[in-house]
């Protein structure tokens, strides 16, 4: 018995596999450039498992790789030897990778020169795409997509007038919220707080208490994995009411958060991709949970994504570099994201287009309320209150 | 080349010491001629940097026996200079490092001013602090250094002169650049070890109120060994950051990057000149062996099927910073005069060994 | 001004926290003189075996500090006699490392051991909080206060009264002096070091409910702990509690009045300045 999404996705590949010859070779090489230790490997490790499990499919409709795994620890020099070893040595066809988006551009760099493909799955660094590059693809939305589905997601359901911003002071924290603050403006609202933080300090009470004291209508929050929910707890200690608080991805967008329901019911996050988006989605989700016990972050549906276009594009390329480069510009497939091309638009470059589905959490699960078009349920605004 | 001449801390000049430094300097120069590998070149590279780094805390913190844990600062001082003037003010990066060697000195100074008048563990948790201080800062005003998004290197022009035109494409010019700094600081400690500057700088070291009373003046001098130490410390970050092409806060004012300075400076053998040499080469080798053991079947040592790389492989890289740590904790408690130190207990050991037998030569002719 | 007391509110418990984190290490480092840069590890330890006894006895946090206590102190002493007691007389800079390199090899070993995924642990009042005069007051950071604070008198009566306490303080003061007077030396330091970890380990459960675990968690505490021991004066335990309280109202205050991004800056800054102005500490006494 198969499953819907992997009918859709063996009827593109089948239809490349047509193509003779490539039965017996050695297995193609793909490099999987990923943080598995130091301080983002929790995320990592979700990718990892997207990983695992569209080689799997893969390896189903007949197509063997042989993936070479490197650690970049997070840090871009660590990065740079990892595609080196991996373009000059293990001579690979492919790299898929990495995570964060100083080592995903610091790669990039080197992935031009060497000739070699790089798929990057969900780093969210504008400039990575915006340098020309020829060989560098990505199959996630960069960080003003996040920001702008979110305040046109709450401009439609109400009428905020005041928005305040918490972020972490990171890349992706940093980045969201500049764009998010240019986006807010210019849709008329007036940013009324920006506080940054650092993370890894167990006490955001006061900064929380100084946005309450600012009554804006909307909290937007960029937090990494945890910060998320230690946010909302206090948040909810203190009573901070607005119209809705919306949650830029990352740490709103978990399975433990999700889990939370006394502080995560109503509200907002938006994601790269939603299970319940499509069948394939769903199933996907069904898998992974089965397999490592958990709800699959949208960290691993894009790198399973990647993995995906990229053996689609090796079933057609071999493990020619250039031709896998041609297929991989010129294709498009249908993945568990929806249809996944890279584009030239707006200064970007071979970046795939994603809309990103806005979510509530609603009776502990996410559901997707915006846009109107992909909606399976009404949103919950404005925000009724804690419980 | 006599191991024995490099090995032994040199009293003064020798020339058989002298003359296999530059025989080594010239047959690592040679290094770009012989193997193109990009990965190769890569690591050569890390280590340069990584001995510019260690020698530089070396001349601080081995020399002056002022553990700073906080050279962070300087490297990233010198990192975000050179990259804010090249990216902003369309500086030329040998321009921008000068000025970057500039801005780390008077932060050398000021920092000096206010950590150097306290001792002991005291001092180390200052040094953490200011660096941890100027972290915290590139993070906050980001109107000035663009804050966690850090800066995006779009390019480095050519470097034209009468003669020649470096374009600064692939590994080799950084290859010679940093080859170039390491020797620079490696010589400089050798400077510092017998000159009468760093004489002080020792006396210092070996006891302060000592010193004091001959006639030292210990705050100028460790102001001294402190300036010394951040100008090769930044020249070394803005290197690293041109090659990386990106710097953050986090990457170039992080605490590790302190850490990994003084780690360099033990494992070799601190306060001696092939000590940081020594600790660079093995910390770099090590980490890069336990994270990606294949570099070894590209530099030739051991073949795609060597048991070794897959056990490695299978088996260790998710587990390299563990090692790295078994390899701090074993160095601190077995070898705490650091591998140089090893090598010179296991040579003098040799030399007492083969002196004894050749020393009574009756003995071998009685047993036969 | 109710922003103006809820934050002095919420730093004054937080600090109860930072308090007790800082209490191990002044312990540790006024024995020994040895900084315990591994002692945010310690922590994470801590709340590990709090979360594993949480999910897998259903113990609560609070409940489970009976056990993690004992477990850190025997784990601590075990540090103690195997790693630490060879470098007592060893160049700082080798103890440190020592320290850097122990703490990497705890957290990388718990990395491998239960994945780096963040662990979150919900109680039933992981954000409960009640009114008072206005203001919200944390239930788990209330209890955790109080916590620390009983705990806080009770080693203080141990280090004043006890014969062990005394023995404690005087190796404290001086090493080679409490030598001669017949004190076991190298058994103050074991018993030292089980007590800072156990009160770090303390510090990881009492944090555990509302905070959430990963294998990298300890390093912000090692950094903070510094901080607190060193405001406080080497070695004084009254002065660590002040000193940890202190921190948490500026991290706090400076957040509102200054700016988020830069409440631990403030705190370094302070930390410097009383450094050099201060330099024995709020309560020291002596510092060589």
């Amino acid at each position: 018995m198969k499953k819907p999404m992997s009918r859709i996705l063996s009827a593109v590949i089948a239809s490349a596999l047509a193509l003779p010859g490539l039965a017996g070779a050695a297995p193609v090489k793909i490099g999987f450039i990923n943080t598995i230790t130091g301080a983002e490997a929790p995320i990592g490790e979700t990718m990892t498992n997207g990983l695992d499990l569209a080689l799997e499919d893969l390896k189903k409709q007949g197509l063997d790789l042989k993936v070479i795994r490197q650690d970049d620890t997070g840090k871009p020099d660590k990065a740079i030897s990892a595609i080196e070893q991996l373009a000059t040595g293990d001579e690979v066809t492919a790299v898929v990778g990495p995570y964060t988006s100083a080592c995903a551009n610091a790669v990039a760099k080197q992935a031009e020169q060497y000739g070699v493909s790089e798929v990057i799955p969900a780093a969210s660094k504008e400039d990575i795409t915006r340098q020309g590059y020829k060989w560098v693809f990505r199959v996630n939305a960069p960080a003003h997509v996040y920001a702008r589905s979110l305040i046109d997601a709450a401009l439609a359901f109400g009428k905020p007038k005041t928005v305040a911003f918490i972020y972490e002071s990171t890349d992706f924290g940093s980045s969201l919220s500049k764009v998010g603050k240019e986006y807010a403006v210019s849709k008329g609202l007036k940013v009324v707080a920006e506080e940054a933080y650092q993370k890894g300090s167990p006490d955001y009470r006061s900064t929380l208490a100084k946005v309450k004291g600012q009554n804006p209508d909307l909290v937007f929050m960029v937090s990494y994995v945890a910060d998320a929910i230690l946010l909302m707890r206090q948040s909810r200690e203190l009573g901070l009411k607005p119209q809705a608080f919306l949650g830029g991805g990352a740490g709103f967008d978990t399975s433990q958060f999700e889990g939370e329901r006394d502080i995560s019911t109503n509200v907002f996050s938006v994601t790269q991709w939603t299970p319940d988006s499509r069948p394939s989605a769903a199933a996907f989700a069904a898998r992974y949970q089965a397999r490592f016990g958990k709800r699959p972050t949208y960290h691993a549906a894009c790198t399973y994504t990647s993995m995906m276009v990229v053996g689609a594009a090796v079933a057609k390329g071999g493990a020619d570099r250039a031709k896998v480069r041609e297929a991989l510009a010129t294709g498009s497939w249908q993945t568990i994201m929806g249809e996944v091309k890279f584009q030239a638009y707006d200064g970007f470059n071979n970046q795939n287009k994603v809309a990103m589905p806005v979510v509530q959490y609603q009776g502990g699960k996410s559901v997707t309320v915006y846009p109107p078009a992909v909606a399976k349920a009404k949103a919950v605004y404005p925000f009724p209150g804690w419980k | 080349m006599p191991p024995r001449a490099l090995l032994r801390a040199p009293r003064g000049f020798s020339a058989p010491a002298f003359l296999a430094y530059l025989a080594v300097i010239l047959l690592v120069a040679l290094v770009p001629q012989l193997s193109h590998k990009p990965l190769i070149l890569h690591m050569w590279i890390m280590v340069f940097l990584a001995i510019a780094q260690g020698s530089a805390w070396n001349v601080v913190g081995g020399y002056a026996g002022q553990y700073s844990v906080g050279h962070a600062a300087y490297f990233g001082i010198g990192g975000y200079i050179t990259m804010l003037l090249l990216e902003q003010h369309q500086v030329a990066p040998w321009y921008g490092i000068g000025l970057a060697v500039a801005g780390s000195l008077i932060l050398s100074v000021i920092i000096g001013s206010i950590t150097f008048r306290l001792r002991g563990p005291y001092f180390v948790l200052a040094s953490i602090a200011m660096a941890e201080i100027i972290r915290l800062a590139a993070l906050h005003f980001r109107d000035f250094t663009r804050g966690a998004e850090g800066i995006l290197l779009s390019g480095i022009p050519p470097l034209t002169t009468p003669w020649f035109t470096v374009k600064f494409l692939g590994k080799v010019p950084f290859f010679y650049a940093t080859l170039g700094l390491a020797v620079i600081v490696v010589s400089a400690n050798w400077l510092v070890q017998h000159s009468k500057l760093g004489y002080t700088f020792q006396a210092i070291r070996e006891d302060q109120d000592a010193a004091h009373s001959l006639g030292i003046n210990p705050t100028l001098h460790k102001n001294l060994a402190l300036m010394i130490s951040a100008a090769f410390t930044a020249s070394a970050g803005g290197l690293f950051a041109l090659y990386v092409r990106f710097i953050d806060p986090n990457i170039a004012f992080g605490i590790d990057v302190s850490v990994q300075m003084v780690l360099i400076c033990i494992i070799g053998g601190i306060g001696t000149i092939l000590g940081p040499v020594v600790g660079s080469v093995v910390l770099v080798l090590l980490s890069e062996t336990l994270r990606n053991p294949k570099w070894l079947v590209q530099a030739g040592v051991m073949s795609d099927e060597s048991p070794t790389v897959n056990f490695i492989e299978a088996h260790l890289s998710n587990a390299h910073v563990l090692f790295y740590g078994v390899l701090v904790v074993v160095v601190v408690l077995f070898a705490p005069e650091g591998f140089l130190g090893l090598l010179r207990g296991a040579t003098a050991r040799l030399r007492k060994r083969l002196a004894a037998r050749r020393g009574p030569p009756s003995r071998p002719a009685a047993a036969a | 001004m109710n922003v103006f007391f809820q934050s002095l509110l919420s730093g004054v418990l937080v600090g109860g926290v930072y308090a007790l984190i800082g209490i191990g290490l002044t312990i540790i480092f006024g024995v020994m003189r040895v900084i315990n840069f591994a002692h945010g590890d310690l922590l994470m330890l801590g709340m590990y075996v709090t979360w594993g006894l949480f999910t897998l006895f259903n113990i609560d946090p609070y409940l489970s500090l009976l056990i993690t206590a004992p477990v850190l102190f025997l784990w601590g002493a075990l540090l103690q006699k195997v790693f630490i007691n060879r470098v007592l007389d060893a160049l700082p800079q080798n103890q440190i490392l020592l320290t850097i390199g122990l703490g990497l090899v705890m957290s990388n070993a718990v990395m491998l051991g239960f994945t780096s995924d963040y662990r979150i642990l919900t109680t039933s009042y992981s954000s409960s909080s009640f009114r008072l005069f206005g203001l919200s007051v944390s239930e788990p950071l209330l209890f955790s206060f109080l916590v620390t604070v009983a705990i806080t008198g009770a080693l203080f009566w141990f280090l004043q009264t006890t014969d062990t306490g005394q023995a404690i303080r005087a190796t404290a003061q001086d090493r080679d002096a409490a030598q001669l007077m017949g004190i076991n030396v190298k058994r103050m330091s074991v018993l030292a070091f089980g007590l800072g970890t156990a009160l770090a380990g303390i510090a990881g459960a009492l944090l555990a409910p509302t905070y959430y675990i990963f294998p990298q968690v300890g390093g912000p505490f090692t950094l903070k702990a510094f901080v607190v021991v060193v405001l406080g004066g080497m070695g004084s335990v009254v002065g660590a509690t002040l000193g940890g309280i202190l921190i948490g109202v500026t991290e706090s205050l400076s957040a509102v009045y200054v700016a988020s991004g830069l409440k631990e800056l403030v705190v370094y800054v302070l930390f410097l300045l009383i450094l050099l102005f201060r330099p024995s500490g709020l309560l020291g006494k002596s510092r060589t």
